[in-house]
């Protein structure tokens, strides 16, 4: 006997992180509408609801246990390694940043609910995002996300930065998704179909070179969809004005979390769906990864505003990052391993960033942090271990990741790349210390004064920076789990 | 031993640490902290001296897993040149905590990013495999980057900013050849196995040893520096403070030299055999130039930079001629130049703290206020000449020497080196010592006191000892430069 929720797949556990944000996010709605809930119960009702969330993607561990990889809700919802391993980092980066994100909502009057329920709200979409089987399923993802980190960017309405970053980032993003809807469509008028696996047995049945040029273009316009969200060149243009005009405690969430989800998701569509084609997407990733290091670095080498710098970077590392995706199923392991630490810097970057210039500010130009040692040893030192995980020096969490990674583009024989990010590792050297020499080195007569850190936020410093120099020493844990994730894919 | 080998890495960190965590008001006792702690070293290595890997050849004594599913180990060892650069680096270490003047003693961070510095430099020694090897060989540019940065001279913004460029350059191409040679290792074992007894069973031939050799060795060279390459050394040396200088000359050119020996030779002889002639050129252009550049210099300190650079010359000349002679000076005149260049920096730091210039003009007839300090001068001033029966000459006739066979006229070139030397050094003793007093700054100089004369008196008995008994300290490389000369022998005839 079937029943008929069987049939459609319908299983709660598979979507219960999305559920319990959810619901967070209507307990929260409902205390502010109804009654005055003071403060401090709006932060434990967010923080239990992130903490019920990760415990419900432990469950989703034990379901796949069980279950294997498959799919539920009429092949909408999938659960594999990908999502797996996506829902962590989400769950975790939601975790880390917290302290910086309900911050920044306290100092937003009469706004903090609204703040944390976009936070929490992208966080559901960017969760659905990276369990879609189904391309309209990752669209309305998304879209969930997205349209949350929009509002997010300009919440700050006093500060004209803000309001332009916003508006930046609503205009070029719904341009992204519009095109990324195109590429959908494209794919389903050639093919009649919307899935990431249809797509591989489509293929496989017609044969890779029977491919109609549609669905090359499709799959090309999504593919630039997601590299809009994960910043990489040629479509950049609005990380640098977004990451200087947000306010600094949200950035770190917004950063990670959007580059996070659309990296597992092209990861899962290079593993997937493009398995018999691969060959044909060679020359475009080498060109966006070529472009984005190169482009970063050339901007980030004149930048005096360090969060720009710092959005810089990040199209640097995407760079990065999406030299492995499109270098074999062990490269993708690699790039998720470059993309957990890269993500564990950033978040303590941005803490640094808000501890210094305050939750709200917008721009923060690196003579903030002049002569910032003298008073401030602490936050100095895991600053400057955060810079050099993003230059790569070894004892850093950067220098494996990018040595795992370069082996294995060594070895799939891309001398071209592994020659251009090879120099721009070296330009990078030139950037990235001039915070450092800034901040500790330079002898000033204007001292940043001491800054009184909260124990919550040291806590969390410590945790990042013992995190990025244990990736660096002790690999191997990390490693292993990422080569979990593409162990089916071989 | 391996613990031994190991309390070589823990002990400067420990120390390091341990100066961290002092708090600022306790400031006086940082110095006789570090002092101890690398007295503690020092003595670690006495007794490696006296162990059982003190002559021979690279042994690998621990191997650890690092990335498990990768095959990826990191290996440390010993051998007879590795014991020697690591008690040279304990005692330069040692000698520059006594000699820094109070400035330097009393800060947490210099004395501590020294101790640093003693870490990242004993791990090169002691590294087994080619990740650990690049791995220390990076981690070193962080404390002297502090160093200079923090405490250097006034254009140290440049200075620091192109040494560590030129550096992470060169490093670049360690790093792909690492890569490039784990990828090789990989089709043969199985496992991205990079250490030294996988690399020389792999024996790599052809156009891959070729450019192996290539990619390693012109990021080493940077380091050395050779002729072309070496535009960042004496900015570096002039901008960074004394031990800083000290560490730069003593140990951090040697690392590229012992990367050329340790990595580049054995590993990729066809390589070498193919490029020795380029390197060996290269090599007596940079002697002849540096000693030429170092003529015209009218900062002392900038003199005994570009004196490096020639010194260091011939040290790549013994390289790449390859004999078994040649080699074994190369090693000695590393450990030498070590010595010497090391007093001379800190000779001349002991003068910049009392009259705060370094320009020769700007002295003259320094012996009649400062006797000891002249005499001193001189006796070290003679063992970077190449002085028979000082430790100059011990290791830059055995180089010459060696090298004659091969390179007959590039060698005479390379000759004239050291009468060079003699009239850069001497002239520049003479403008500075000799004479009657010019200005009456220097009427006032109090010579060395006692704990100056301590720290400069161990390397001036080094000179000395090396110099009349040089038999000592080449039994520890006599294996190891026996091993390589009969490696390059071995591919020569194969050919």
């Amino acid at each position: 006997m079937t029943t008929v929720s069987e049939i459609l797949g319908i299983n709660y556990i598979v979507i219960a992180p999305t559920l319990a944000l959810l619901l967070t996010v209507i307990v929260l709605l409902f205390c502010t509408i109804t009654i005055s809930t003071p403060m401090y119960v709006k932060k434990y009702v967010s923080f239990v609801g992130i903490l019920l969330t990760l415990f419900t993607i432990f469950l989703k561990f034990g379901l796949f246990l069980t279950d294997g990889v498959s799919s539920y809700f009429t092949e909408k919802i999938l659960l594999d390694e990908f999502a797996l391993v996506g829902n962590v980092i989400i769950g975790m980066v939601l975790l880390f940043t917290f302290n910086s994100f309900w911050k920044t909502s306290e100092m937003i009057e009469n706004k903090t609910t609204e703040a944390l329920i976009l936070v929490l709200m992208s966080a559901s979409g960017f969760l659905l995002m990276v369990d879609a089987e189904n391309f309209i399923m990752l669209f309305i993802g998304l879209e969930i996300g997205s349209i949350s980190l929009y509002a997010l960017a300009g919440l700050n309405r006093g500060d004209q930065l803000s309001n332009e970053a916003s508006l930046k980032y609503f205009l070029l993003g719904s341009l992204a998704s519009c095109i990324f809807v195109y590429g959908i469509a494209l794919i389903y008028v050639s093919l009649s179909i919307i899935g990431v696996y249809e797509i591989s047995f489509a293929i496989s049945i017609i044969g890779p070179e029977n491919v109609p040029l549609t669905t090359f273009v499709g799959l090309i316009l999504i593919i630039v969809g997601l590299l809009f969200k994960v910043a990489a060149a040629p479509f950049q243009a609005w990380a640098p004005d977004v990451y200087q005009g947000s306010p600094t405690g949200y950035v770190g969430y917004m950063a990670t979390v959007a580059k996070a989800a659309s990296f597992i998701v092209l990861a899962r569509l290079v593993a997937v769906s493009l398995t018999f084609i691969i060959d044909q997407f060679d020359l475009f990733f080498s060109a966006v990864v070529i472009m984005s290091v190169l482009a970063g670095a050339l901007f980030a080498a004149n930048q005096s505003d360090l969060k720009r710098l710092i959005a810089y970077s990040g199209v640097i590392q995407s760079g990065f990052i999406l030299s492995g995706i499109s270098s074999g199923v062990y490269g993708i392991s690699a790039s998720t391993f470059y993309l957990i630490t890269y993500i564990i810097q950033l978040v303590g970057i941005f803490t640094v960033f808000s501890i210094i210039s305050g939750q709200l500010s917008s721009d923060f130009q690196i003579s903030n942090i002049s002569g910032l040692f003298k008073e401030n040893k602490f936050i100095t030192i895991t600053f400057s271990i955060f810079m050099l995980g993003l230059a790569g020096l070894p004892l850093t969490s950067g220098f494996v990741s990018k040595f795992i990674l370069i082996t294995n583009l060594w070895s799939y024989e891309r001398y071209i790349l592994v020659t251009v990010l090879m120099l721009t590792t070296v330009a990078g050297f030139y950037f990235y210390l001039r915070p450092i020499w800034v901040a500790a080195v330079e002898k000033t007569e204007n001292v940043v004064e001491k800054i009184q850190v909260k124990n919550s936020d040291k806590l969390l410093l410590g945790i990042m920076a013992a995190l990025t120099i244990y990736f660096g020493l002790l690999p191997n844990s990390l490693v292993n789990i990422t080569r979990w994730m593409v162990e089916g894919y071989l | 031993m391996t613990s031994i080998m190991f309390s070589l890495l823990i002990v400067p960190l420990v120390s390091a640490l341990l100066i961290f965590i002092i708090p600022n008001a306790r400031k006086e006792i940082f110095r006789p902290i570090g002092i101890a702690f690398s007295i503690i070293t020092l003595t670690q290595c006495v007794y490696l001296l006296f162990g059982d890997y003190a002559k021979t050849e690279f042994t690998i004594l621990s191997t650890f897993e690092w990335i498990q599913s990768y095959g990826l180990n990191l290996s440390f060892g010993l051998s007879g040149m590795s014991t020697l650069l690591l008690l040279l680096s304990s005692l330069l270490v040692f000698v520059s905590l006594l000699s820094i003047g109070k400035d330097h003693a009393e800060s947490k961070g210099f004395v501590g990013s020294l101790l640093m510095l003693h870490f990242a430099i004993n791990g090169v020694f002691i590294s087994g495999d080619l990740i650990s090897l690049f791995i220390f060989f990076e981690a070193l540019l962080i404390p002297m980057y502090f160093l200079m940065g923090i405490w250097g001279g006034e254009n140290r913004r440049y200075a620091t900013i192109k040494f560590i460029l030129y550096t992470v350059f060169g490093s670049v191409f360690i790093f792909i050849g690492t890569v490039y040679t784990a990828v090789i290792s990989y089709g043969v074992n199985g496992r991205l196995a990079v250490d030294f007894e996988t690399l020389s069973s792999l024996s790599l031939l052809g156009s891959q040893s070729r450019s192996l050799f290539l990619l390693f060795t012109f990021g080493f060279l940077i380091k050395v520096p050779i002729f072309p390459l070496h535009t960042w050394l004496p900015d570096a040396h002039v901008e960074a403070p004394t031990a800083g200088s000290i560490m730069l000359a003593g140990i951090l050119l040697k690392v590229g030299a012992y990367g050329v020996l340790r990595v580049s030779i054995p590993f990729f002889t066809e390589g070498f055999l193919a490029y020795k002639n380029l390197i060996a050129v290269l090599s007596v252009i940079g002697i002849i130039y540096g000693a030429i550049v170092a003529i015209a210099q009218i900062d002392i300190k900038k003199l005994i930079a570009y004196s490096s650079v020639s010194h260091m010359g011939f040290v790549m000349l013994g390289i790449s001629a390859g004999g078994f002679l040649s080699i074994e000076g190369a090693i000695i005149q590393m450990i030498n130049h070590g010595i010497t260049a090391g007093a001379l920096f800190m000779l001349v730091g002991f003068i910049y703290e009392r009259r705060h210039t370094r320009n020769i003009s700007d002295f003259g007839g320094v012996k009649i206020t400062m006797p000891r300090y002249a005499a001193i001068f001189l006796f070290t001033s003679f063992a970077s000449i190449g002085l028979p029966g000082l430790n100059g000459f011990v290791g830059e006739f055995m180089i010459l020497m060696g090298s004659y066979n091969s390179y007959k006229v590039l060698t005479s070139f390379a000759a004239f080196g050291v009468v060079l030397a003699a009239i850069y050094m001497l002239w520049a003793y003479q403008r500075m010592f000799t004479g009657p007093i010019k200005y009456e700054e220097n009427e006032s100089l109090s010579d060395l006191n006692s704990r100056e004369t301590a720290s400069i008196a161990p390397l001036v008995l080094l000179m000395l000892f090396i110099g009349i008994y040089p038999n000592y300290i080449e039994s520890f490389v006599i294996q190891e430069a026996s091993f390589l000369s009969d490696t390059i022998a071995m591919f020569r005839d194969l050919k």
